[in-house]
């Protein structure tokens, strides 16, 4: 009796979540995905900054990866209000969103664009 | 001395061969994520093709078919039509993932947006089939693969700590993000044992004539090619530790990838990456749309061989001239590589049991292989690697949906 309520309930799981995880596939990805995304994002725009600054990669490819940044910035800007739901979760928002405005400013300077 | 060189060349194209754009991708996103964490990933991958090659190389020298024939005729054509389906479209998916490849390194070379390079690729490609044969296919795209080798230049210039990697090459679970680790380690698995790997090898030992005398090339070149080539995913994986894992880079877009290689090397890094992504890539997309073609050519019984010229094996050359183009369309219309590499390489490991469970019957058929059937090692480790692929089929796709990002 006991297996066949566990049995149930496993099957009721099997169900539930590809079904509440597919329902959850068309809100935004929650606060802390996207602030690693974003961080992501920072730390890779300092990389190419350097990398470039040493000769090693070209114009041509920062300017994709600028554009990469830019389109995760994009992204960011517009679902991320909705995920933050307290003050302190729309400040480190705002300051995400901010090193990464500002990582993406050093580059363009950088590579003088 | 002929068979020295064959050996030699066979072990160089398996290490060419080994890298294209889903075990550098994934690579990448498992070093970046989780550190040394999933070498294990990688050398359980790497192990298993190694022996799913041996076989399919000894059942193709000692009964003169291939895989896929045998499938047909000890199965019946009514079995034969999963694996046929399934190998299909996995191998259709991971085709468009190679040229997405191609045109990635192409843009970063030259800034002009990956889409427009697909139909160039594509045309590239079928004029290299269509004129070449099956030695500059095998070998030549390989022996340019080689400049793969600087993965492992570059990780060994980054000194990584060798007892920590030692250790990361035994199982272990993750610390944090399960799914996620998961989904990547499904992801390497998918990259490392395509099916199309070993169909592909199979009608390459028919093509170049492989007999009985051909077991000792086609042990060596199984082993240690696969070992070589996993080895430079493996340094793929420590290089994405070492530069990505200490800033928290994640991999988000294809192009990201191009900083392993120009941070320890240089410009020198750079180029080398974009070569290698171009070479091994394309150098997949020869191997690939070549595997579905001799598939549907030997489960339909059509004259096949690359070698052949095109007018006398058409049904072969036009399935492979419309399977490149068609696998060309979700690049033209601007599908994300990473992406696409991503949802194939998931795909590809849950289609496994198709293609690896029937192995074993095949090897294990006295009237085929006679004296050479498996011994009881490679039947442990065959079904070892079955049971490994019914985990994956049943794991993938809530594995996508979880872990996928």
């Amino acid at each position: 009796m006991l297996q066949s309520a566990g049995a149930r309930a496993t099957h009721v799981r099997l169900v539930l979540v590809p079904l509440l995880v597919a329902a959850g596939c068309g809100s935004p990805p929650p606060l802390d995905k996207q602030l690693e995304t974003l961080e992501s994002w920072t730390a890779t725009m300092q990389l190419a900054k350097e990398r470039h600054g040493a000769g090693a990669i070209t114009v041509t490819y920062v300017t994709q990866l600028r554009d990469g940044a830019d389109e995760a910035f994009q992204q960011a800007s517009t679902s991320i209000g909705s995920s933050a739901r307290t003050r302190a979760d729309s400040a480190y928002a705002a300051a995400a969103l901010d090193s990464l405005r500002n990582a993406i400013r050093q580059l363009e300077a950088e590579i003088g664009s | 001395m002929k068979k020295w060189g064959e050996l030699a060349l066979g072990v160089v194209t398996s290490i060419g061969g080994f890298l294209e754009v889903g075990s550098i991708a994934t690579s990448a996103q498992g070093g970046a994520e989780f550190g040394y964490q999933l070498a294990w990933v990688l050398l359980l991958g790497t192990l298993s093709l190694a022996m799913l090659m041996e076989m399919t190389g000894r059942l193709a020298a000692v009964s003169k078919r291939t895989y896929a024939d045998l499938l047909r005729e000890r199965f019946g054509y009514r079995f034969f039509v999963l694996p046929l389906v399934a190998v299909f479209v996995v191998s259709l998916l991971v085709l468009a993932s190679e040229i997405g490849g191609v045109a990635i390194a192409l843009q970063m070379a030259t800034g002009v947006a990956f889409r427009w390079w697909a139909i160039p690729i594509a045309l590239l490609g079928w004029l290299l089939l269509w004129r070449g044969n099956f030695s500059i296919v095998e070998q030549g795209t390989a022996m340019l693969g080689l400049v793969a080798i600087s993965f492992a230049v570059g990780a060994l210039v980054l000194h990584p700590t060798w007892p920590t990697l030692g250790r990361a090459l035994l199982p272990s679970l993750p610390s944090h993000d399960r799914a996620r680790y998961w989904y990547i380690a499904i992801s390497i698995l998918g990259a490392s044992i395509s099916p199309y790997l070993y169909l592909f090898y199979s009608a390459g030992a028919i093509e170049d004539e492989w007999t009985i005398e051909h077991l000792s090339v086609n042990r060596v070149t199984a082993v240690f090619g696969n070992v070589f080539g996993g080895g430079l995913a493996i340094a793929a994986l420590v290089t994405a530790a070492l530069v990505f894992a200490p800033r928290e880079i994640k991999v988000d877009r294809y192009e990201q990838i191009a900083l392993l290689l120009a941070t320890p090397l240089g410009r020198a890094g750079f180029v080398f990456f974009v070569m290698t992504l171009f070479i091994t890539c394309f150098g997949a997309t020869l191997e690939i749309v070549l595997a579905m073609a001799y598939l549907l050519a030997q489960g339909f019984g059509w004259n096949w061989s690359e070698n052949l010229k095109p007018g006398k094996d058409a049904r072969f050359s036009t399935s492979y001239t419309v399977l490149l183009l068609l696998a060309a369309l979700p690049i033209v219309l601007g599908m994300d590589p990473l992406s696409l590499t991503n949802i194939s390489m998931v795909v590809t490991a849950a289609s496994l049991p198709v293609t690896v469970i029937p192995l074993f019957v095949l090897m294990n058929d006295g009237d085929l292989l006679d004296t050479h059937v498996n011994g009881w090692p490679s039947n442990l480790a065959l079904v070892v690697i079955a049971l490994i692929s019914i985990v994956l089929l049943v794991a993938a796709l809530p594995l996508q949906l979880l872990g996928g990002g």
